[in-house]
């Protein structure tokens, strides 16, 4: 070939690699936890070994200088100095020769070591201990590693898991199991990845990392609900009493309308009533609808499920909520704890950006037959029934309120979950903005005025719905 | 040296591979801007013999509305295929661009499939649910209004299923429960409270 061919094609082969870059799929990354920062350093593949870039790696963690001098580097973190030179394994630290696992690389100034050898080079240089999970690609530099014990306890059962600083886990609820999802916790393994226990309640638990982050999986024999106390530096994944419905089972049983307690719960005579359950929808996995380019909806049902609590405490109203934190909750774990709690009124809280105001929902479920009651065994599905009537009452009282608050309002029949399976007057609320602008759902100020006139509404219903059930 | 020649010959090249890589970013951008793509075919497709009413009820999100909206047009004898043209046409009105009720890019309906003149199955395709925007009030719209036009076409129709590409689905886009039937009557109660 012409050597005036041979530089057109290597042109045209250039321009085409830097168009079809563009197109590229994102880059591979190593996460990178530390004392001083969560970063993430891409990974640059020559020859088939992943390399990192010095100064990708170090800057974030100390002061960097380098300086490049044709095929050397020379490099000074921290007051330390480090020479490197381009195509060769051998460099010097602190004046002490190492040698890499590849060659280094000089590419553009910038120096490139391989990904293999950080735990041997960080600390050299950083005096830093540096330990690389080659196969999660997580690199964790100082004490920046997070452990964990899990102990199993009974009475109620319950699987407890202490963290060694807080955590601040996504939990999913799946049928069988709970996952805990660390992303941004630099949590590490206690040696035993699976651990299978003999118990009515827990399977086993195990721990896997990806580059996504860690994962910690127990395997239940009965649904659970996940909780993080201590600051955040426990989750307790809590057995659900007696009375839930099996994981396994695919239709929930049926369950008289007014439940007992389970054996493993307080006395309702030991422990004060709730008037009301409040339970902010989504959580977890499932954020619910995006309002907005940053405002996610378990977020503002969270946040206004908490200005309604403390409007209602500020009425002398006892209330409790389903979750408080960012966990997950299946539809009949939300009406497993609405029932045992025996509270009269059940709001469940959603957030839209479509429509205005608010707009108030109960059951789409068939009225009670005569002769059935509150007392008669039902269908999981049906429970809700012979409450109807008091759920339209207590939905009106709401409207009034939020009417009079100068708030846009309608009222509908849905179906919804888990509305139907509650045995107390039960209200799934859903707010929108006031205006267009669905950025007005997260402001303080609009959640503050849809909280107050729904406790004023709530607080209309003192002694208008039946006893507690 | 390159020759004279040559080099035209890249310029040529360089220009060319500029130029489709500029159109395919315009291309790319005007996709996006269109959002849903056309409707495929007429509102409603063609069939023999004299036109006669099909009403729709048409959601809108302005309001929260569901009213009804007819359209003359020759329907078939069939009370199945009816119903899939009505709601067929239905969703082809949601996916226009001036629609009151946006769907999801792709939405469409499978099948209706009446197991007997009361009880009908709806079975709509996966982009109908998975581009479903999230909340009660416009999940509550897309099927309410699904069930008051097939009711339209179908008065002996008591009961409606919904389906999802053919299995059952838990709920339409995270919040209104597709899992059960839904009672016609109870539907067009729940409707009073809507404007």
């Amino acid at each position: 070939m012409p050597k005036e061919h041979a530089i057109s094609v290597r042109a045209i082969a250039l321009l085409l690699v830097l168009l079809a870059a563009g197109f590229a799929a994102e880059p591979r990354r190593i996460s990178v936890y530390s004392p001083q920062a969560l970063y993430q350093v891409d990974i640059l593949v020559r020859e088939g070994v992943d390399y990192v870039g010095l100064t990708d790696l170090l800057e974030p963690l100390g002061r960097l200088e380098s300086r490049a001098d044709g095929k050397k580097l020379k490099l000074t973190f921290n007051g330390s100095e480090a020479d490197f030179q381009d195509g060769k394994r051998q460099y010097h630290v602190r004046s002490n020769k190492l040698e890499l696992l590849a060659n280094f690389l000089l590419i553009d100034g910038r120096g490139y070591i391989p990904a293999a050898s950080i735990s041997q080079l960080l600390p050299r240089l950083a005096d830093q201990a540096a330990d690389f999970h080659l196969a999660s690609r997580r690199l964790f530099i100082g004490s920046s590693q997070l452990h964990f014990s899990a102990e199993l306890r009974h009475a109620p059962s319950r699987l407890v898991l202490s963290f060694s600083a807080p955590v601040n886990p996504s939990s999913v609820i799946e049928k069988g199991r709970v996952r805990l999802l660390f992303r941004r916790e630099a949590l590490v393994g206690n040696g035993a990845d699976n651990v299978s226990y003999s118990d009515p309640f827990l399977q086993s638990i195990s721990f896997t990392e990806s580059p996504a982050g860690a994962e910690l999986i127990a395997n239940l024999l009965q649904p659970a609900t996940v909780s993080i106390g201590d600051g955040g530096r426990t989750v307790t994944i809590l057995a659900v009493p007696a009375a839930a419905p099996p994981l396994a089972a695919s239709v929930p049983p049926p369950v008289p309308s007014s439940a007992a307690p389970s054996a493993n719960q307080p006395h309702p005579a030991q422990r004060p009533r709730p008037f009301v359950i409040l339970d902010a929808a989504h959580g977890g996995f499932d954020t619910g609808s995006l309002l907005s380019a940053t405002i996610q909806e378990k977020t503002v049902t969270l946040t206004l499920a908490r200005r309604l609590q403390k409007e209602l405490e500020a009425r002398g109203i006892s209330v409790v909520l389903t979750r408080a934190a960012d966990n997950l909750l299946t539809w009949d774990q939300r009406a497993i704890s609405a029932n045992t709690s025996h509270a009269a009124l059940y709001i469940a809280l959603h957030a839209s950006a479509s429509g205005h105001g608010v707009r108030f929902y109960t059951s789409m479920i068939p009225s009670s037959p005569p002769g059935q009651t509150k007392r008669s065994f039902l269908p999981w599905e049906l429970a809700q029934a012979p409450y109807l009537d008091e759920s339209s009452s207590a939905a009106s009282a709401l409207a009034a309120e939020c009417t009079s608050a100068g708030l846009p309002v309608r009222s509908s029949t849905a179906p919804l979950r888990p509305l139907n399976s509650v045995t107390a007057a039960a209200v799934a609320v859903e707010i929108s903005p006031f205006g267009s602008d669905a950025d007005e759902l997260g402001t303080p100020e609009y959640q503050q005025k849809v909280a107050a006139a729904l406790a004023s509404g709530i607080a209309a219903l003192r002694g208008k719905l039946g006893d507690a059930q | 040296m390159i020759s004279r020649k040559l080099q035209y010959i890249i310029a040529t090249l360089v220009l060319a591979i500029l130029a489709m890589g500029f159109y395919l970013v315009h291309l790319k951008r005007k996709a996006e801007s269109i959002g849903a793509p056309p409707v495929a075919e007429a509102l409603t497709p063609p069939f023999s013999g004299p036109a006669q009413q099909l009403t729709l009820y048409v959601a809108s999100d302005e309001d929260d509305s569901l009213r009804p909206s007819v359209i003359s047009s020759a329907l078939p004898s069939d009370p199945g295929e009816r119903g899939r043209l009505a709601l067929h046409t239905l969703i082809a009105r949601y996916l226009q661009k001036d629609s009151p009720h946006p769907l999801g890019a792709g939405s469409d309906l499978h099948d209706v499939y009446l197991l007997d003149p009361a009880s009908a199955v709806v079975n709509l395709n996966a982009a109908f649910s998975q581009a479903h925007r999230s909340g009660i009030e416009v999940e509550q719209l897309s099927i309410f209004s699904l069930v008051l036009t097939l009711k339209a076409q179908l008065p002996q129709l008591t009961r409606v299923r919904f389906l999802i590409d053919g299995k059952p689905r838990d709920t339409l886009a995270g919040h209104l429960d597709l899992s059960g039937w839904f009672d016609v009557a109870m539907v067009i109660e729940a409707c009073k409270g809507l404007r």
